[in-house]
């Protein structure tokens, strides 16, 4: 491994321990930000209950949105550092580029379009709740849209991107 | 307490979340457009150099990454008040985490104006 590749999974783990950090921030100070329940208390509570709670489903849209958020932020900074190398030296920034096609970067690029996928449609629900002045019963809806349409775009795309692990 | 707002941080405010919502429409197209080409339709692996040197060959692809770091810089901008707001008690803390954040936000623009100034300019 050569120096500036150790230097970009130094930053990787640098991104991913962020993302860890904020995610428990996140979910630590909810209890303060909107009271109720701890947010894990809830998710022992809630596991396995139907029909749930469109206002819950609500809920957990919102912290996931801000936690997707800021994982794509935090990558955001590290690519740009990466990318920059290529203005300074393409053999280095190439160097460095060989790391995105490991198995282990290209699992992170799963989750990366899955938070990609989910902040941008569940953005544009908020979007169109805002414009649309759609009631709590259509937000649920939209959300269950954006769940599917999330859930099937990371499917697909992830069979894409692991394809040549699998088929070399 | 929003109704203790001051007409001035409700105008600031509005002016916010219009920013986020401007950015976030146009972010949808330019980083899943952008995630798409460099993952799905070109694996990963043929992105090299070579890659990166024929696509900032293209105006249109310049053009598109330019867009894509100003907007991506703006939105976390506009969006990162309320998130410190919530996530961090007491005025100190959340005044320096917000300069922090600005000077971060600052350095990542130049960094990425640079790159895309000197590779493809």
């Amino acid at each position: 491994m050569t120096a500036v590749q150790f230097a970009f999974l130094a930053g990787l783990t640098v991104v991913s321990a962020a993302i860890v950090a904020f995610t428990a921030l996140v979910l630590l100070s909810a209890r303060r930000i909107d009271g109720g329940p701890h947010l894990l208390a809830v998710l022992r509570a809630r596991l396995g209950r139907s029909p749930y709670d469109l206002a819950e489903g609500n809920r957990w849209a919102f912290y996931v949105h801000r936690i997707t958020g800021f994982a794509v932020f935090a990558f955001l900074a590290l690519h740009l550092l990466d990318v920059g190398l290529y203005a300074l030296s393409p053999a280095l920034f190439d160097e460095v580029h060989a790391l995105y096609s490991t198995p282990l970067m290209r699992v992170f690029e799963c989750g990366l379009l899955f938070a990609l996928l989910f902040h941008a449609l569940n953005g544009l629900r908020l979007l169109v709740i805002d414009l649309a002045d759609v009631g709590a019963r259509a937000a649920g809806r939209l959300l269950d849209g954006v769940g599917v349409l999330t859930f099937a775009g990371t499917a697909a795309g992830s069979a894409v991107i692991l394809w040549p692990v699998f088929a070399p | 307490m929003p109704d203790q707002d001051t007409a001035r941080v409700r105008t600031a405010r509005s002016g916010t979340y219009l920013t986020i919502r401007a950015t976030g429409v146009l972010l949808a197209v330019l980083a899943l457009g952008h995630f798409g080409v460099t993952h799905i339709v070109n694996d990963v692996a043929a992105t090299d150099s070579s890659f990166v040197a024929r696509r900032w060959s293209s105006a249109l692809w310049v053009v598109w990454d330019a867009l894509l770091l100003a907007m991506a810089l703006l939105h976390v901008g506009a969006a990162m008040g309320a998130v410190v707001r919530d996530h961090c008690p007491g005025r100190g803390a959340r005044r320096a985490v917000l300069a922090g954040m600005r000077v971060l936000i600052a350095a990542l623009f130049v960094l990425g104006a640079l790159t895309l100034v000197v590779a493809a300019g």
